[in-house]
């Protein structure tokens, strides 16, 4: 059954469509099924007993960013997502897992992060680092917890990002440690498949960690992480991106910053900015940096359209991904900037793997690179 | 109910992919932005004129419903399927096929979105100046078939009077061309015009000729606000008879300002009884001398307060209020009723009391929001549909406020359509010989009443 939270949702949707209007998977699916409107209205008709939940239920509510653009959109102020990912619950729930999520629910379970690794090696990131600490980044107390997520740690197109955060971080004479292999997925991919109640499991572990290590502060690189923390745990501890923890760096004087001369475009990550709320932290950052020109997207903001890396997405349906990661790139071409900054692995693997296959020019680079490189040119 | 064999001729003729038939499909193409909702046979999503000539020729034969849907957005319930049948829709023919700017015109396929067209235009330094405010969804094919108008109407009029030409194809499956790419075009009956509005009903359009106008380079927005609702709205038929012609010039009254500030939008002064937002286009010297004058019009006429934007920012924090108006109404109640009465501008301040008037009698929470410039109204009644006596208090109000608006000079609808939200009200404005002409219009397009059948006619 539908909690009635969710049927209170699609009540007030009074069926006006404008959600069409930036939608990037309905845009390019072009049917009304696809549409945040249809989704709603199915939802709706599945409530009423007026349709069953079918495997095509289920591939039409996997084709989802999950990236909130109509909640931006809706002039009636519906939060659509809520609905979205409450149908994935009960078609889970219903018909079981979708067939694509799977393996990385079982990763889940099995080695509590996504690559089907064992969790030991959370840390590998830290073998190509040059002078590692006695410590490797790994404390039993410290002030800020750095929370690295699945990707950042096992995916090597992202691994760059926690050794340029730590190196950072050490430079800014941060106390901080990292969980290593005590650390484990947040459970935002659960949330996607549909299965949230594995969530608590995840996060009880997590907490248990924070509180052995002390610290006040937990940074996050993957906004994800950062916002299902936000979302799914209870804790009074800080919770930080690293965007907002380095502009607080930057302000309070502890990071000195060198000329980098470039132009870049910013790219909003739809979990940072529309669904987290943080936008000026990555741009007062990115303004700080002396000789750097930042321009911005077409959409920008609340109306940043997604790389097509949301929402499980592209497990289901890596062409539909493909197809909405094109669609980014020709608006950032559209920029003039050679480079795109942003502040999201899974948007760096999305932008930059697909920019590879389109053999599209353009330099994509995650905030904390650019921030590492001002650093060493102080 | 459609035959197996009839259902596999629609499938050879657009393929296995673009017809739909599953629970889903049909339940998602059974609503438009109207409140009734109609479940269809199927859905067709053609490519191309051929395939929509031999899915007509096919329907006709067999007498299979055709109803014709952008993006469904309209209000008035014209893309759905009222008596049964087929949903033809426009996804795939969403292609600009031509901008012309010396012959300023385009030429576009049904399903461009409106938003489309005109950013692309904009490039050239022209503008298409229709802007419904579903703009950035609707579609030029849904905008044609219900002439559909917008803010900028006061100025620059609705969609009839950028339509240059059409191919249309007819129920019986041949395809025909009307008007062409010359702004006079005087051979024959304007059948042009006679299919812009026409619901759907008479032909399919696959290819659509409309005229471009040059971007104005300068625009000066304006924002006053007034003590007394008498006062504002007797102010746009000064403005208007004064010889400015707005190109907006938007009325909103107390009910909806106090829902825009409740609802986390601007907050206005206590005494706010209603707020004209008015705006200019033009050479940059006339439209500040226009919108000095329009200053002063409003002072005199008892404005508490005028602001004159003097950037894009502040004209863009001035609509702010407007923009955001329909959103704040809509999650007042769960339904809305959105009506668009239309008087001559001069009898703006009578209409309007009169709806106050109505409001009170039925005991009903209407806001007034109107393209006050044109004498277009848009009365919103907040209300619950699952509300049996509310409902029947709103029909007994649109009633009278429809007998008030026809005594005035005025017409049922500006710019969203009869369709099924008024076709009841039709032989109020429409003598029976003039209802029988347009069913025999509608007889000599299609003979089988298969096109949108179940429409004001």
């Amino acid at each position: 059954m539908i909690p009635k939270s969710i049927a209170e949702e699609f009540d007030q949707c009074i069926k006006c469509g404008l959600c069409q209007a930036t939608c990037p998977v309905c845009k390019e699916l072009l049917l009304e099924k696809f549409t945040p409107r249809g989704k709603i209205q199915l939802a709706r008709y599945y409530s009423q007993g007026d349709l069953n939940l079918s495997d095509h239920y289920r591939d039409i509510f996997a084709k989802c960013l999950l990236c909130g653009a109509c909640v931006a959109t809706c002039p009636s102020g519906l939060d659509p997502k809520k609905v979205f990912v409450g149908m994935r619950e009960e078609i889970a729930k219903e018909k079981g897992l979708h067939p694509k999520m799977e393996e990385v629910v079982r990763s889940l379970v099995v080695h509590h992060n996504i690559s089907n690794e064992d969790n030991a090696e959370r840390g590998g990131w830290r073998d190509f680092l040059k002078e590692l600490p006695d410590h490797m980044y790994q404390k039993d107390k410290a002030e800020v917890a750095y929370f690295v997520g699945c990707v950042a740690s096992f995916f090597p197109m992202a691994q760059q990002i926690p050794q340029n955060l730590v190196r950072i971080l050490e430079s800014a004479d941060v106390d901080f440690t990292i969980l290593g292999g005590e650390e484990w997925c947040c459970g935002f991919p659960l949330i996607g498949a549909g299965v949230p109640e594995m969530v608590r499991e995840m996060a009880e572990h997590n907490l248990e960690k924070l509180r052995k290590l002390g610290a006040k502060t937990v940074v996050f690189s993957c906004p994800s992480c950062y916002r299902t923390w936000q979302e799914h745990y209870e804790t009074d501890v800080e919770l930080l991106h690293s965007t907002q923890l380095i502009e607080r760096l930057i302000e309070d004087g502890a990071l000195r910053l060198g000329e980098v001369k470039a132009t870049v475009t910013y790219h909003d990550p739809c979990d940072l900015g529309r669904n987290g709320g943080v936008y000026d932290a990555p741009r007062k950052l990115l303004k700080s940096i002396p000789g750097l020109t930042l321009v911005e997207l077409e959409n920008n903001r609340a109306q940043s359209v997604c790389c097509g890396g949301g929402g499980n997405l592209e497990m289901v349906d890596s062409g539909l991904t493909g197809s909405i990661a094109q669609k980014k790139i020709e608006e950032i071409k559209r920029t003039g900037a050679e480079t795109v900054v942003t502040s999201c692995q899974q948007c760096i693997r999305t932008i930059k793997g697909w920019a590879r296959r389109q053999k599209a020019d353009l330099t994509v680079c995650e905030i904390t690179e650019l921030v590492l490189r001002a650093i060493s040119n102080d | 109910m459609i035959s197996t064999s009839v259902r596999d001729e629609f499938r050879s003729i657009v393929g296995n992919e673009w017809f739909l038939d599953t629970p889903e499909d049909l339940a998602t193409y059974s609503y438009d932005g109207f409140l009734p909702e109609f479940r269809p046979d199927a859905v067709i999503v053609p490519g191309n004129t051929d395939e929509i000539s031999k899915v007509m020729g096919v329907a006709n034969r067999e007498r299979v419903n055709i109803i014709p849907r952008g993006a469904g957005t309209n209000i008035t319930g014209n893309s759905v399927a009222r008596k049964g049948g087929i949903i033809l829709a426009f996804h795939r023919m969403n292609k600009i096929l031509e901008i012309d700017p010396e012959n300023m015109c385009a030429v576009v396929q049904p399903g461009v979105v409106n938003a489309d067209l005109q950013k692309e235009v904009a490039r050239y330094g022209l503008m298409y100046p229709p802007d419904p405010a579903s703009m950035f969804v609707s579609t030029i094919g849904g905008n044609v078939a219900l002439n559909a108008g917008g803010p900028r109407g006061v100025k620059y009029g609705a969609t009839k009077d950028y339509l240059l030409g059409l191919e249309v194809v007819l129920p019986s499956g041949e395809v025909i061309r009307t008007g062409g790419k010359t702004f006079k075009n005087v051979s024959g009956y304007d059948l042009t015009r006679l299919l812009c509005g026409s619901e759907g009903t008479l032909g399919i359009f696959t290819e659509i000729i409309v005229r471009l106008v040059p971007l104005a380079p300068a625009k000066v927005t304006l924002q006053a606000i007034f003590s007394d609702l008498d006062d504002a709205a007797k102010t746009v038929p000064a403005i208007i008879g004064s010889g400015i012609v707005p190109t907006t010039l938007e009325l909103i009254d107390r009910v909806v300002l106090d829902v825009i500030r409740d609802y986390g939008g601007a907050a206005f002064s206590k005494e706010a009884e209603a707020l004209l937002l008015i705006e200019v286009d033009g050479e940059e010297v006339s439209v500040e001398a226009q919108g000095e004058r329009i200053e002063k019009f409003c002072r005199e006429k008892g404005a508490i307060e005028v602001q004159r934007a003097t950037s894009p920012e502040e004209a863009d924090k001035l609509w702010q209020a407007r923009r955001g108006a329909f959103g704040a109404i809509a999650r007042v109640r769960p339904n809305c009723v959105v009506d668009d009465a239309t008087v001559p501008v001069k009898r703006l301040p009578d209409i309007i009391r009169k709806i106050l008037e109505l409001a009170d009698k039925y005991r009903l929470k209407i806001g007034v929001l109107a393209h006050a410039g044109d004498g277009n109204l848009h009365p919103c009644i907040m209300t619950d549909l699952r509300d049996k006596d509310e409902m029947a208090r709103i029909d007994k109000a649109m009633l009278e406020m429809y007998e008030a608006t026809l005594a005035m000079g005025g017409t049922l609808s500006g710019e969203h359509g009869i369709g099924i939200a008024k076709d009841r009200f039709m032989p109020m404005q429409f003598t029976e010989a003039a209802l029988e002409l347009m069913r025999g219009i509608k007889r000599v397009f299609d003979p089988n009443n298969i096109l949108n059948p179940g429409s004001f006619l």
